[in-house]
């Protein structure tokens, strides 16, 4: 500092010793507003209320159809070896495939799901489940259903003139049922 | 105060101004890129290391599952919308040749009133795709399942851009004053259906989807019984077959008897 705040017992010291104490209380306050800010990011990232998903995958949508996990006779649900469930599906203009999607209640399932054309949305009504299937990403969300019923799908993303025709439906089904399907087929759906 | 003295650690405002900063970026860091990460168990974390990169964005490539293969022939075409439309004559004229054998079936002009697809003024992508269709077997036909098994692949691209190359021709069955169905201007949001003519013209084009205007009404009819049935099957992903499931009966007829009037 310089000497003027040394020896200045004038009205310009004053002055000075305000101007710094309002000045810190400012930085104060701000200080406080990041750390809340940061805290609510944390907080929500702890009790996955918000789901970022956690690695960025990626997959050549001109080329879903010819291998990989996205050709057609590997979408749908696979009942994994650790009792967890594993649906992958696809969105395109217009139509999610499968279109209809079938899971047990009280499971972890992992959604895997990808866009073969332009930026379109995965929401599951009734769930906290939202999100953009990005063309050349894999969409990859953990959910769990508490109880059977249906579900709407909706692509919640405008996607081109068609977009109000896409949609698709969740059915969750209880876990005996859907342990008898699994028995009889390697990938389930309940398209009819 | 001089800039020197400002700009100093010797300055406790700057000093203490920093390194608050400067935590509170460190601390966001280790809270966003390692703590947050480790704590969800799906993601299976090797490390620290493992959990900064993926927290960062680096991609991984998917994890490598046992995919289910397929228990049919799927279409192998890999389409865009860039596939075939630059005009090559070349090509035209190599495709004029080899099409006099196409003739017999869909017209020396590329239209006929034989109830197959009129091909003249077709979009190149999707005369091609469907040949290579039926060359892989993706698409089953008695009649161009044998012509298509000996085509290369050139040829293939030479007919479909010859084809395009023709003019469309009107059919004998235009009328335009025959009202667009709902299907084809608003779809059935209802039952999963966009608009035909999102993807099919009018309204928008999908790369892929072919031209409908002047096509046989049994020729439109008996393939869209065929993607709802499952009969075939060569739609990349089902995108005709996930429509032609919901669609009745009485939509269907609709649809075929609009297109053939159209030019």
């Amino acid at each position: 500092m310089t000497s003027e705040t040394d020896h200045s017992p004038g009205a310009h010291g004053l002055g000075e010793a305000v101007a710094a104490r309002i000045e810190r209380r400012w930085a104060t306050l701000s200080i406080v507003i990041i750390g809340v800010l940061v805290g609510l990011a944390a907080f929500f990232g702890i009790y996955h209320t918000t789901m970022p998903q956690g690695r960025v995958e990626t997959a050549d949508p001109t080329t879903l159809h010819l291998s990989g996990e996205f050709v057609e006779s590997n979408l749908g649900s696979v009942l994994e070896v650790d009792g967890s469930v594993t649906v992958r599906a696809i969105g395109q203009q217009y139509s999610f495939t499968p279109q209809c999607l079938v899971v047990p209640a009280e499971t972890p399932i992992t959604i895997r799901a990808t866009s073969a054309d332009v930026v379109h949305g995965f929401l599951i009504e009734g769930t906290n489940i939202n999100t953009m299937l990005v063309p050349g990403y894999v969409s990859d969300l953990p959910i769990s259903f508490k109880a059977p019923g249906e579900h709407m799908m909706p692509c919640q993303e405008f996607c081109g003139i068609g977009h109000q025709g896409m949609w698709g439906k969740v059915k969750v089904v209880d876990q005996t049922t859907f342990r008898n399907m699994a028995a009889s087929k390697r990938r389930l759906t309940c398209v009819d | 105060m001089s800039e020197d003295e400002l700009y100093s650690p010797r300055n406790p405002w700057f000093s203490i101004s920093v390194g608050v900063t400067a935590a509170i970026a460190v601390l966001s860091a280790i809270v966003g890129l390692i703590w947050l990460p480790l704590l969800q168990p799906n993601l299976k974390l090797a490390g620290i290391w493992d959990a900064i990169c993926s927290a960062a964005g680096v991609p991984n490539l998917p994890r490598p599952a046992a995919a289910v293969p397929p228990a049919f022939k799927t279409s192998n075409v890999v389409v865009t919308p860039e596939m075939l439309t630059r005009q090559d004559q070349v090509s035209i004229g190599r495709g004029a040749t080899l099409a006099q054998r196409c003739a017999i079936c869909h017209g020396p002009q590329g239209v006929s009133d034989a109830n197959s697809p009129n091909l003249a003024g077709q979009y190149a992508a999707v005369t091609y795709k469907e040949l290579n269709d039926f060359k892989t077997g993706a698409r089953v036909n008695v009649v161009m399942s044998p012509f298509a098994a000996n085509m290369a692949d050139q040829d293939m691209r030479d007919v479909a851009l010859y084809y395009a190359y023709l003019p469309r021709v009107p059919s004998s069955q235009v009328n335009p004053n025959l009202p667009a169905p709902a299907i084809v201007v608003t779809g059935a949001p209802m039952r999963n259906i966009p608009p035909c003519g999102s993807c099919h013209g009018e309204i928008d084009i999908k790369a892929g989807s072919p031209w409908l205007g002047g096509q046989s009404a049994v020729y439109i009819k008996a393939q869209l019984q065929a993607f709802a049935s499952g009969t075939r099957r060569n739609d990349i992903s089902e995108q005709m077959r996930n429509i032609a499931r919901q669609m009745t009966a009485e939509e269907i007829d609709q649809v075929a008897r609009y297109y053939e009037a159209q030019p």
